[in-house]
């Protein structure tokens, strides 16, 4: 069965980049558009690993993983982070509120399919 | 102060609406120039984030209708080199495989176009940012002509110079953080914790 990942952008282009790359590799692919639509929909679906950006409108992407981390069945479930930032404090700040991983854009299909191999198997 | 529109609801990034000037409340305003003129840049910036959003919206459809071509190219060679290969003769059978390598190679170039075509999402967070300091100088400016007395007969170059450098390092502090860094649209870095 095909594992699901939680996209979450808010640029329509790179969720269709993200969603175009995660599907061709056999992935099922839940978009959402900011912080609150993914909370809403991992909620709402088994999800087996989430993508996320951190500058979004009405919920960022550290106030999702943080929120998310809370859930029981997001505890353990990968989160990437990926994101234009960069910087050092900010990638503190993703560790320390539980993201699995840190991807700078723009990605890479390839590697992009690597870590997410690397982390759900 | 007129209140500048959103796009035509075509911008690539949600938050790009930051780009919409809401402008300075009427009582806070004290240069007129000078708010013109800011406002002015941010309707460019609003421009730009129009047509690069709209750009990029076409470049992502082109991008899916190759790419579906692309698949269908490649299948059917597939297919027409399975009912070609039992009786076939060696030209088809070669030609075939070159279309084969020809159906692999725009499949590898549409996967680099991928990196480019993130571009989009980059520039509009700068857009943004810049509109951000704009807003951000120009709030700070209209601050200090309001506190200030340069309007009096005592104003000398001295106190404009400061109220000026004042204006900018305030702004400066205020939006100081860039959320894109990167100079090219080479692959950013990966970190597993």
């Amino acid at each position: 069965m095909a594992k699901t990942i939680l996209a979450v952008d808010d640029s329509a282009s790179i969720r269709q980049m993200v969603a175009f790359t995660l599907k061709g590799a056999g992935y099922e692919v839940i978009e959402a558009v900011d912080g609150q639509d993914a909370l809403d929909k991992a909620n709402a679906y088994k999800v087996n690993l989430v993508l996320t950006d951190i500058n979004m409108p009405r919920m960022d992407g550290l106030k999702l993983l943080e929120l998310l981390r809370k859930l029981s069945h997001y505890k353990a479930i990968p989160i990437l982070m990926l994101t234009t930032e960069s910087g050092d404090e900010m990638k503190a700040k993703g560790r320390a509120a539980g993201a699995t991983g840190w991807l700078v854009k723009p990605f890479d299909p390839k590697r992009l399919l690597e870590v997410i191999s690397k982390v759900i198997g | 102060m007129v209140e500048m529109q959103p796009g035509d609801g075509k911008t690539d990034n949600q938050n790009s609406d930051q780009l919409v000037a809401v402008g300075l409340p009427n009582e806070a305003l004290c240069n007129t120039e000078a708010d013109e003129y800011f406002m002015s840049i941010k309707v460019e910036l609003n421009q730009i984030d129009r047509l690069i959003s709209d750009a990029v919206n076409n470049l992502v459809i082109n991008f899916r209708y190759i790419s579906k071509l692309t698949k269908s190219h490649h299948d059917m060679v597939l297919a027409i080199e399975k009912m070609a290969a039992p009786e076939g003769s060696k030209p088809i059978i070669e030609l075939l495989e070159k279309q084969m390598i020809i159906a692999d190679k725009i499949e590898q170039e549409l996967e680099m176009a991928i990196t480019s075509l993130q571009f989009g999402d980059l520039v509009t967070q700068l857009l943004a940012h810049t509109a951000r300091q704009v807003e951000t100088l120009n709030m700070e400016l209209q601050r200090i002509d309001r506190q200030s007395n340069w309007k009096s007969e005592k104003t000398t170059m001295q106190v404009t110079h400061e109220g000026i450098s004042r204006a900018v390092n305030l702004a400066n502090t205020k939006s100081k953080r860039k959320p894109v860094v990167q100079q090219g649209m080479q692959m950013g870095d990966i970190e597993l914790f």
